[in-house]
C-alpha cells in the first residue's frame, strides 16, 4: 500500500490498479482516483509553481476550484495545458506533467523570482514599462527587449501546435427542469421533479453523482450519505423522463433560459470508443432551472498560506472520505468556523494524527469542543496561525494568540510540528450561474458571504447555494425547488433524515491574519494581501479596477476561492463594509472550455460542399474542380501536360469552332408563381417582362433600392402564371431574400409565390457554330430549328428518353442553347450530349473558358456588378424602362449616380502583349517610383484565344468616351507596369451574328 | 423511364459502421419518392388547399401549425402558414396537384428532383439529430407527422416525423452529399446501418 492510502475507506475501486506517469516518473492509481488524489497517495507534496514568484505549490482543493495543481496533458503530439489535477481522472497510459517550471519542478531556476518580492507587486509592468527606464530603452522599447524573457518566467502551461484529431460534438437539447448540481440537494430536486413527469436532465461536473455525498461521513435514512445518493441515481436512471450528464459543467447561463455544458465524454479513457467525441458543448434550453451548485470553501489568508501542505479543511476530509487518501500524518487544522471540526473528525476516523484546532474564535461551543475531543485535538481557541514552515513540503506552523475583534496578535509564538494544515475560512455559495443569469449577489453578514440574487430567469436554487449549509436543509429545498420547477404543488412529505455532526453555519469574520510574510490572497496569480492594500494606497476604489490592476479573480480558477477574501481586505482598508465594495459580476464560462467543444462538428469541416448534378461525371472525366461559394465547379478539363492557360485557350477556341459544353446547373432558379408574377416581375426588374410571351425568355436586370445594379439573369415565361427566373450563382441567396423581403412586407396584396428550384433542375450550356446540329442529333419530341427555337425561345422535348427544356440564349456569344432536365437526370442528359456531340467536336469546358468567352463579348458578372455600379456604368441603360417604376427607379438618377466621371465598363488591350492582372489600376502616366493617380481598376482579364491578345474588362473614369485611347496599367504589388489602349467591352463580334445565326 | 441518379451514391455505403457496442441503433436509407411536392395556399385559401390534398393524395392534415401525417407511401407537412411539402412513392403527384389546386387556391411547384429524402430512423435517431439541429425532437413536442423546417450547417432541411423513431429529412439535392456525410458521421458513435 502507498504511503498516504488508508486501507480501507473511499469510493476507489483498490483491486484495480492504473497506471500513468507525472513528469516522466511512472506512478500507481486506483479506478476512481484523479491524477491529484493518486498522486496524493503516493506522497506527492509538490505540485506546481506559482504563476510570479515560482514558489512551490500543493493541493489546495480537491475539486474545479483548484488554483495551484495545474497540469498540462499529452495525448500524442497534443498538449491540453492548466488541466486542475483534481479534475483529471486517471486512466491506464495517462501522461501528465506540471508546469512554468525550468529545468524541473523540484528545482526551478525561476524560484529566485522570490527575492523580487516588492519589485513585483502590483502593476509591476504598468510602473516599470511605461516611460523612461534604462538609457535608451524606454517604455514600449522596453517591454519589448523584456517581453521574451517575462512570458518564459511567468505564465501558466503551454499550448501545444500540434492539430488536434479528436472529435468534439454539440447536442441541442430542451427539457422541463434542468438540475445543476447532484449533490443532496441536486438529488432530491431531479427526483421530485422527475416524479411531477417533467423532462428532467441532471448534470453535475464530477464523474459520480452525489456531491457531498460522496465524502460528508454522514447518513441519510440510516444508510451512508453516499449510498442514499446512489440509491436515488439508480432510481433516476430507470426514469425515460431523466437523462443523467456525469462529468457535464455547466458553464454558462444565458437568456430564455438557455444554457451552456461541456461534457467530457471520453478525457477519462485511454482511447475514445469508435465515433465517440473527446468533449461535447450541450446547448440546453430549460423551462425551468434548479440551481444546486453548492458553495466553495474560502482559504484563510495569512503568512505562508501557500506552502505545500496547506491545504482546505473540506478538501482533505473528501481525499479522505472519498479517495481514501490521508494529506499528512500529523495534520493541524486553522479555522474560523465549525465545519473544520467534521474535517478533523474525519481525519481521525481515517487514520491521521490530529494534532491542533486553531480557531480564531475565542468561545467555542460545547458541540465543537466534543468534537475535537473525538478527534484527539489540542484546541487553540482564539488563536491564529501566522507562520508556516518547511520548503516543498510542510514541517510545522506557529500559533499565536490573537483578538478577533481588532485583528491583533498577542504574546509569543508558538510551534507545532505538522506536515498538513487544513484550514476553513467560512463558504461562499457557487452563485457563478446566477450571476451570469442577471443579477447582483447580495452580502450576507451572517453567512459572511455573497448569496444569490432574486431569480431574473426561470431559476431557483436549492442547498448550500442559497447559503443552506446542512444537509437536512440541502434535502428540503432540493425537493421544494424541484416541484416549483415542475410546475407542482408543494405538499408535506416525509423527508429523508440526516444524521450529521452539528455546527454553526455562520463563521467568524476573519479573513486575514496580519503578520510577516508573504499572505496570499489569490493562489493563481500570486497576489497577496499587500497587494490589495498597495492598489488602495494607490487610489484604487471600484473593485472592478482592483480585478484589473491587481490581476485578483482572473485566470482559469476566476478567482473561486479568492474573490471574497479579497474584498474582505479591501474592504477594511478602504474602511467601508463588504457590500458597499460590492462584488464583480461573474460571466461566463464558469470553467475552461474547450475552443474544439465551441467548433463542434464544424472543426475540421468548416463548410458543406454543394455538388451539381454532374458533379461525379466532371471528377472521372479529368476535371479540375474550383471552389465557388459553396459549389464546387469544373475549372478546366486538362489534358496531361497542360498548363490552365493552355487548357481554357484549348476549351474556349474549340467552343468558337466548333461547340462546347458546360455546367451551368449553378445558376439560381427561382420559381415565380402566381396571378401577379409578371406584375411582379415588372416591379423587380428594370425592364418590362409581363410583355413576355409564354414560351418565350428574356435578360433582365434588377436595381437595389438604392439604385446601384443588384443582379442580372434571364427569366423564361413557361406559363401564363409561371416564369422560372434565373440568377447568378452567387446572388441566388439574396436574391431569394430581396423577392421574399418585398412579397412579405412591401406587397403582400401581391399573390405570389417564390420557391428556390436551384436543385431541380440540371443545366447544360451547349455553345458553337455546331451546337444546333447536335441538339438537333440528340433530341426528341420537338424541332430546333430557327424557327421553332428562335433566339430566346423556348422548347420542352426528350433527350435519351428524359424530358428537357431548352432555351436558345448564350453567355459565349456562340449560337448556344441552355438544356435543363430534371437533376435526378442531369448526368444521363450529359453523357447523351457529349456522345451526340462527338462527331461534331463539341468539347466539355469549365469556369476559365467560361470566363474567357464572357469576357471576349463584354458580358458583366459580379466582378463588375460589385454594388458600386450602375446600369449605365455597365451600359446597360437600354435595360432602364420609361414605361413603369421598378425597385431602385426612384434613386437612379441621384446626380452623383449620373456624373460622367463615373468609373464605366471598357475593354482594355495588353499593348505590349503580356497578361493583365485582376485588380491592377489603370493611369494615364506610368511612374513606376511613384504610382498614383488612378482612373479606374481591371475586373477581369485572359488571354483571348478569339483575338490573339491579353485582354481585359475594366471600370474605368468616365470610360466610354476614353475608348480609342491609350493609357497604362499599373500593379506596383506584382511590378507589372505596361501600356494598354482602352476599348469597347464588346471585343468580339459585337453585332451579335454569331449568336443571332 | 430512365432511373433517377441519387446523389448520395458514392457516399451510399450498403452495410452496417460505427460503433456495434451496444448493436445498431440507428437505420439510414435514401426514400427515393417519385414525387415531392410543394404546395402553397393564397391567405384565407388554405382550407381548400387542404381540402385539395385529400382529394389528391387522400391525406387528411391535423389542425396546427407543422401538421402532418404520412400513410406510408405519401406523406404530407406544412413546413410555413399555408405551405405544404406532400411526397408520394409515386411519379405524377405534380401534375395531379396541377388539376386540382386552381390558380385561385394556390401554387404547384414540383421539388421530386430538387430534393432528396433522407430517413433516419431507431432508437438513437432523436439522439444523433439533436447533433444536428436546436429543435425538440421529443415525442409530446414532436409528434408523429409533424413536420419542421429548420438548418444545419447552412443547409436547409425540413423534417417530418414518420415513426416514434422516424424521420424524413428533406435536404436539398446539391447539399445532400454532403449532408449525408455528416449524418453518417454523427451516427458512428451509436452505430448504424444503412440500408
Amino acid at each position: 500500500m502507498s504511503p498516504r492510502r488508508t486501507d480501507t475507506g473511499g469510493r476507489i475501486d483498490r483491486l484495480k490498479t492504473i497506471r500513468f506517469t507525472f513528469d516522466g516518473a511512472p506512478y500507481t492509481g486506483h479506478a476512481g482516483d484523479t491524477l491529484a488524489s493518486a498522486l496524493l497517495a503516493k506522497g506527492v507534496t509538490l505540485y506546481g509553481r506559482s504563476f510570479k514568484y515560482h514558489r512551490p505549490r500543493g493541493l489546495l482543493t480537491a475539486g474545479v476550484e483548484e488554483p495551484n495543481a495545474l497540469v498540462t496533458v499529452l495525448k500524442g503530439e497534443v498538449r491540453e495545458p492548466n488541466i486542475p489535477a483534481t479534475m483529471v481522472e486517471i486512466h491506464d497510459g495517462l501522461v501528465a506533467i506540471s508546469q512554468n517550471r525550468f529545468p524541473s519542478l523540484a528545482w526551478d531556476i525561476n524560484a529566485v523570482n522570490q527575492l523580487g518580492g516588492k519589485v513585483l507587486s502590483a502593476g509591476f509592468y504598468y510602473k516599470t514599462f511605461m516611460g523612461p527606464v534604462f538609457g535608451p530603452l524606454k517604455g514600449t522599447r522596453f517591454w519589448m527587449f523584456c517581453e521574451h524573457f517575462i512570458r518564459r518566467a511567468a505564465g501558466l502551461g503551454s499550448a501545444g501546435s500540434a492539430k488536434d484529431p479528436a472529435r468534439y460534438e454539440r447536442m441541442n437539447a430542451f427539457c422541463d427542469v434542468l438540475v445543476v448540481g447532484s449533490g443532496p440537494a441536486g438529488l432530491m430536486a431531479a427526483k421530485a421533479a422527475a416524479d411531477q413527469g417533467a423532462r428532467v436532465m441532471l448534470a453535475d461536473l464530477e464523474p459520480r453523482f452525489g456531491g457531498s455525498a460522496n465524502w460528508s461521513d454522514e447518513t441519510i435514512d440510516g444508510a451512508p450519505a453516499a449510498d442514499w445518493a446512489r440509491r436515488i441515481v439508480a432510481q433516476l436512471e430507470g426514469r425515460d423522463n431523466v437523462r443523467l450528464l456525469p462529468r457535464t459543467t455547466v458553464w454558462g447561463y444565458y437568456d430564455n433560459n438557455t444554457l451552456a455544458a461541456l461534457e467530457r465524454v471520453s478525457d477519462h479513457k485511454e482511447q475514445p470508443g469508435k465515433g465517440e467525441p473527446r468533449h461535447r458543448y450541450w446547448a440546453i434550453r430549460a423551462k425551468s432551472v434548479v440551481l444546486a451548485t453548492g458553495a466553495f470553501e474560502r482559504p484563510l489568508v495569512f503568512p505562508g498560506n501557500d506552502r505545500p501542505g496547506v491545504m482546505l479543511a473540506h478538501a482533505a476530509e473528501r481525499y479522505a472520505n472519498e479517495f481514501g487518501v490521508l494529506p499528512g500524518e500529523r495534520i493541524a487544522l486553522f479555522t474560523n468556523n465549525d465545519s473544520a471540526y467534521r474535517a478533523a473528525v474525519a481525519l481521525k476516523k481515517a487514520g491521521a494524527a490530529v494534532v491542533a484546532i486553531a480557531d480564531v474564535r475565542p468561545e467555542l461551543s460545547p458541540e465543537m469542543r466534543k468534537l475535537a475531543a473525538e478527534a484527539e485535538a489540542e484546541i487553540f481557541a482564539g488563536h491564529a496561525v501566522v507562520a508556516t514552515e518547511g520548503g516543498k513540503a510542510l514541517s510545522g506552523l506557529k500559533l499565536q494568540r490573537f483578538d478577533m475583534t481588532n485583528g491583533a496578535l498577542i504574546g509569543d509564538a508558538r510551534s507545532i510540528h505538522a506536515d498538513c494544515l487544513l484550514m476553513s475560512g467560512g463558504w461562499s455559495p457557487t452563485i457563478h450561474l446566477a450571476s451570469q443569469a442577471g443579477a447582483k449577489a447580495e452580502w450576507n453578514a451572517a453567512r459572511q458571504a455573497f448569496l444569490p440574487p432574486k431569480p431574473t430567469q426561470q431559476w431557483i436554487g436549492a442547498g448550500a447555494f442559497t447559503g443552506s449549509f446542512s444537509t437536512t436543509e440541502a434535502i428540503a429545498e432540493g425537493r421544494a425547488a424541484g416541484l416549483a420547477a415542475a410546475g407542482g404543488q408543494s405538499t408535506p412529505a416525509v423527508l429523508p433524515v440526516v444524521e450529521a455532526v452539528p455546527g454553526d453555519p455562520d463563521p467568524a469574520p476573519v479573513f486575514e491574519i496580519r503578520a510577516k510574510g508573504k499572505s496570499f490572497v489569490d493562489f493563481q496569480h500570486d497576489v497577496t494581501a499587500e497587494d490589495v492594500r498597495l492598489a488602495h494606497r494607490e487610489g484604487f476604489v471600484s473593485v472592478e479596477h482592483l480585478k484589473r490592476y491587481t490581476t485578483l479573480g482572473m485566470a482559469t480558477d476566476q478567482g473561486k476561492s479568492s474573490n471574497v477574501p479579497g474584498l474582505a481586505i479591501m474592504a477594511e482598508a478602504l474602511g467601508k463594509p463588504i457590500p458597499e465594495v460590492g462584488t464583480t459580476r461573474f460571466r461566463p464560462p464558469f470553467a475552461p472550455v474547450s475552443i474544439g467543444s465551441l467548433a463542434a462538428e464544424r472543426f475540421g469541416d468548416l463548410k458543406p460542399e454543394r455538388l451539381t448534378p454532374m458533379h461525379d461525371w466532371h471528377l472521372a472525366n479529368g476535371a479540375t474542380m474550383y471552389s465557388a461559394g459553396l459549389w464546387y465547379r469544373p475549372m478546366i478539363y486538362g489534358h496531361a501536360g497542360e498548363t490552365v492557360e493552355q487548357a481554357y485557350v484549348r476549351e474556349a477556341k474549340a467552343t468558337r469552332e466548333s461547340a462546347g459544353i458546360v455546367d451551368v446547373s449553378t445558376l439560381g432558379k427561382i420559381a415565380v408563381q402566381g396571378p401577379d408574377a409578371a406584375a411582379f416581375l415588372d416591379r423587380v426588374y428594370t425592364n418590362m417582362f409581363s410583355t413576355l410571351a409564354v414560351g418565350k425568355a428574356r435578360y433582365g436586370l434588377m436595381l437595389r433600392e438604392d439604385g446601384l445594379a443588384f443582379d442580372d439573369g434571364t427569366t423564361w415565361r413557361l406559363g401564363e402564371q409561371d416564369f422560372l427566373m434565373t440568377t447568378t450563382t452567387a446572388n441566388a441567396g439574396k436574391v431569394m431574400q430581396h423577392l421574399e423581403y418585398f412579397l412579405d412586407v412591401i406587397w403582400p396584396e401581391l399573390k405570389v409565390h417564390v420557391t428556390s428550384v436551384t436543385d431541380e433542375w440540371a443545366g447544360a450550356a451547349i455553345g458553337g457554330p455546331k451546337a444546333r446540329q447536335i441538339l438537333a442529333a440528340c433530341v426528341t419530341g420537338t424541332a430546333v430549328d430557327n424557327a421553332t427555337l428562335p433566339f430566346m425561345g423556348i422548347v420542352r422535348g426528350e433527350i435519351a428518353g428524359v424530358p428537357v427544356m431548352i432555351c436558345r440564349l448564350s453567355f459565349s456569344g456562340e449560337m448556344a442553347f441552355e438544356v435543363y432536365s430534371g437533376a435526378g437526370h442531369g448526368t444521363h442528359v450529359w453523357e447523351a450530349l457529349v456522345e451526340a456531340g462527338k462527331p461534331f467536336g463539341l468539347v466539355t469546358y469549365g469556369l476559365e473558358a467560361l470566363g474567357t468567352m464572357r469576357i471576349e463579348k463584354g458580358h458583366v458578372t459580379g466582378a463588375e456588378i460589385d454594388g458600386r455600379t450602375t446600369a449605365r456604368d455597365l451600359h446597360l441603360d437600354w435595360m432602364l424602362s420609361k414605361k413603369k417604376p421598378f425597385i431602385g427607379s426612384a434613386m437612379m438618377d441621384r446626380e452623383g449616380l449620373i456624373a460622367s466621371d463615373r468609373l464605366e465598363l471598357v475593354g482594355l488591350i495588353s499593348l505590349d502583349n503580356k497578361p493583365l492582372n485582376g485588380g491592377a489600376h489603370i493611369v494615364e502616366e506610368v511612374d513606376e517610383a511613384n504610382p498614383h493617380g488612378s482612373i479606374g481598376h481591371i475586373t477581369a482579364c485572359c488571354y483571348s484565344p478569339a483575338l490573339g491578345k491579353h485582354i481585359a474588362l475594366a471600370l474605368v473614369k468616365g470610360g466610354k468616351a476614353r475608348q480609342g485611347t491609350r493609357a497604362h496599367v499599373s500593379d506596383p504589388l506584382r511590378n507589372r507596369f505596361g501600356p494598354i489602349e482602352i476599348v469597347s467591352n464588346h471585343f468580339f463580334d459585337p453585332d451579335g451574328s454569331r449568336m443571332h445565326g | 423511364m430512365v432511373e433517377r441518379q441519387s446523389p448520395l451514391e458514392p457516399e451510399f455505403h450498403v452495410g452496417s459502421h460505427g460503433n456495434f457496442e451496444h448493436g445498431v441503433e440507428i437505420l439510414l436509407t435514401e426514400t427515393r419518392p417519385g414525387s415531392i411536392v410543394q404546395v402553397a395556399a393564397w391567405p384565407g385559401e388554405e382550407k381548400k388547399l387542404i381540402s385539395a390534398i385529400r382529394t389528391v393524395a387522400g391525406l387528411a392534415l391535423p389542425d396546427g401549425a407543422g401538421g402532418g401525417v404520412s400513410d406510408g407511401v405519401k406523406s404530407v407537412f406544412g413546413f410555413a402558414p399555408g405551405k405544404f411539402t406532400v411526397a408520394d412513392e409515386a411519379e405524377g403527384l405534380a401534375a395531379a396537384f396541377a388539376r386540382v389546386v386552381t390558380p385561385a387556391i394556390g401554387t404547384v411547384t414540383d421539388l421530386s428532383h430538387g430534393r432528396t429524402a433522407i430517413r433516419i430512423a431507431g432508437p438513437k435517431a432523436e439522439w444523433v439529430l439533436a447533433k444536428f439541429f436546436a429543435i425538440d425532437f421529443a415525442l409530446p413536442a414532436f409528434p408523429i407527422g409533424a413536420g419542421r423546417s429548420t438548418t444545419h450547417h447552412d443547409i436547409f432541411v425540413q423534417i417530418q416525423r414518420t415513426g416514434a423513431d422516424q424521420f424524413d429529412i428533406y435536404v436539398f439535392r446539391s447539399f445532400a452529399r454532403s449532408f449525408w456525410k455528416a449524418l453518417c458521421h454523427a451516427s458512428e458513435e451509436v452505430g448504424y446501418e444503412v440500408q
